[in-house]
């Protein structure tokens, strides 16, 4: 089963379970932006979910599949036609020989296309997600190009047709993930004591715009600039997927997915990692406005959306055991 | 005992330990004690540890230790806790690991090479003997895969960041940033005053480590010229 590029889109890239245990080296996990609908996307076609699906940013690529492929689509801000006719997202599907697979998307939102068997792809240190950085996993350590085919480790016979199957991940599911999709819970970061009451205040109540230099690595935000108690130099120090450093103009930087191991600006705040994916949905213009809440509400939420998890990929085996049994 | 770190959480995922916020060799030590303690008796659920100048983070499966937390509130008071209760049993100050001694030539020709002698009203060659006589401690790897962060620079080359950052840094280049150096393992944008470029690969990623420094590497610099650079040029 392979597919081929027909147009590239503006970012088309593996991505796969994290990288973990090379923070150390300064070399990050990587990993999908938004790890839900990556992690769906391979429920849904019986894979585990750490395998290699395709992260596409909008505008979003044209895709030809040279034999029947078994894919699921899953993400936000984006239609899916074959063909021409609409597709279902966040449900399983066999695109036929020779179909070709196109988007309509809004501007920002993200797209995840898993496929039966996962997409071939590159292992480094441990993990086949791609590092842009050091040109290294995933598709030769790069985003695809036009021209460029892809594989899947699926070796099963499909059929020719697209078909569709009978079940998937119903929009109230979906809602407990991403909506309100502009409010972003947080806790409070490492140096969030650093701020004045006048700049805590501001973070919980002034909304906030994602600017057009953000990326995989990061989302740097515009807004009523946060102040501080004091300006103090900070000794780089680690931070994660979702830590919200205040720079010192006052503006917020949200660090994302590829985020450095280090940084030396206050960590403020850290975007829960429920949050993480309805954040990852969201792009340049898009406004969002912050909410504090506990830590321990925060692990609950991350405990609660680990079990959804769980019982989508139990679902997902058992629906698809019984349907291909037949 | 008194307690000299504070410990907080950097996400529902992970804790830091923060021993202070400067550079300082002793704190660094027993951020690496910790460090190497921790993943020597890793609890069920540790995942990794990130060291850096005076702090470290320990990342965890919240759902395993979840498991485990007993009468704690929540996962994160469960690890501070096993934390607390290791420093009353040691203090993180046991003797350091032998450092590995790294030679490092670097062709000194770097673009803001004048600048950094200029503004400590020296000349490029005084920058040079400066920068080659000193013996730097990697105090910990971060910003880029492999990335060290060395320190401290005589005080007589210390020099502030780039007002504007380059785009792009070539691999293999020195810089000096305040009062610490380091060189770029791979192409990426940056802001230190670069002061030359060594011929050494500092980063390979068709190794198994692919990183060439550790943290605890003491590295000292020597001057080449054009020709042995060319000689001795990995890239």
């Amino acid at each position: 089963m392979s597919i081929e590029i027909r147009k590239a889109g503006l970012l088309t890239l593996l991505v796969a379970g994290e990288r973990t245990g090379f923070r150390q080296l300064g070399i990050g996990p990587s990993g999908a932006m938004d790890s839900f609908a990556m992690r769906v996307a391979n429920f849904l076609v019986g894979n585990d979910a750490s395998a290699a699906v395709l992260e596409m940013h909008p505008p979003l690529p044209e895709i030809i599949f040279q034999k029947a492929t078994m894919i699921s689509l899953t993400g936000t801000g984006f239609e899916a036609m074959v063909n021409e006719e609409q597709l279902p997202l966040w449900k399983p599907v066999v695109i036929g020989e020779n179909a070709c697979l196109q988007f309509k998307s809004k501007s920002s939102g993200r797209a995840y296309l898993a496929a039966r068997g996962g997409w071939k792809a590159e292992s480094w240190l441990s993990s086949q997600s791609t590092h842009l950085g050091v040109h290294a996993g995933g598709y030769f350590g790069r985003a695809l190009k036009k021209g460029d085919v892809l594989e899947t480790n699926n070796k099963e016979h499909l059929g020719h047709e697209t078909k569709i199957f009978p079940w998937g991940i119903s929009s109230v599911e979906l809602d407990k993930v991403y909506s309100p999709q502009t409010l972003i819970r947080c806790v409070p970061g490492v140096e969030f004591n650093w701020l004045s009451d006048h700049g805590k205040k501001t973070l919980e109540s002034a909304s906030f715009t994602i600017t057009g230099k953000s990326n995989r690595m990061g989302f740097r935000l515009v807004g009523e600039p946060i102040s501080m108690m004091q300006q103090i130099e900070l000794v780089s120090s680690p931070v994660d997927f979702g830590t919200v450093q205040r720079l010192p103009d006052g503006n917020l930087i949200i660090l994302m997915a590829d985020h450095q191991t280090t940084g030396g600006y206050p960590r403020i705040a850290s975007v829960i990692k429920a949050d993480l994916p309805k954040l990852a949905q969201l792009g340049p213009s898009d406004n969002i406005t912050f909410m504090m809440i506990g830590l321990a509400e925060a692990e609950r939420l991350f405990l609660s959306r680990e079990k959804i998890l769980a019982e989508i990929k139990a679902g997902c085996r058992e629906q698809l055991n019984k349907y291909l049994a037949k | 005992m008194e307690q000299f770190f504070t410990i907080t959480s950097l996400s529902e995922c992970a804790v830091l330990v923060s021993f202070g916020n400067q550079i300082d060799s002793i704190l660094n030590e027993r951020v690496m004690d910790l460090h190497r303690l921790v993943n020597t008796n890793p609890f069920a659920g540790f995942i990794e540890s990130v060291p850096a100048y005076a702090s470290l983070a320990i990342f965890y499966d919240t759902r395993l230790v979840d498991q485990q937390k007993g009468n704690h509130l929540t996962a994160f008071d469960y690890v501070k806790s096993l934390l607390e209760r290791w420093s009353e049993q040691q203090d993180f100050v046991a003797p350091p690991a032998p450092a590995r001694i790294i030679d490092v030539p670097v062709l000194y020709d770097g673009e803001d090479l004048t600048y950094v002698a200029d503004i400590n009203q020296l000349s490029v060659q005084e920058v040079i003997s400066l920068h080659t006589a000193g013996s730097y401690r990697v105090y910990m790897i971060g910003f880029l895969p492999g990335f060290a962060y060395m320190g401290s620079v005589d005080q007589r080359i210390a020099s502030p960041r780039r007002q504007t950052h380059r785009t792009l840094v070539p691999p293999g280049s020195v810089g000096i940033a305040g009062l610490q150096t380091g060189i770029y393992p791979i192409a990426s944008p940056g802001g230190w005053q670069l002061i030359g470029r060594t011929p050494k690969m500092v980063f390979d990623k068709s190794k198994d480590m692919p990183c060439f420094f550790q943290p605890g590497d003491c590295v000292r610099f020597y001057s080449i010229d054009e020709i042995e650079f060319s000689r001795c040029n990995e890239y």
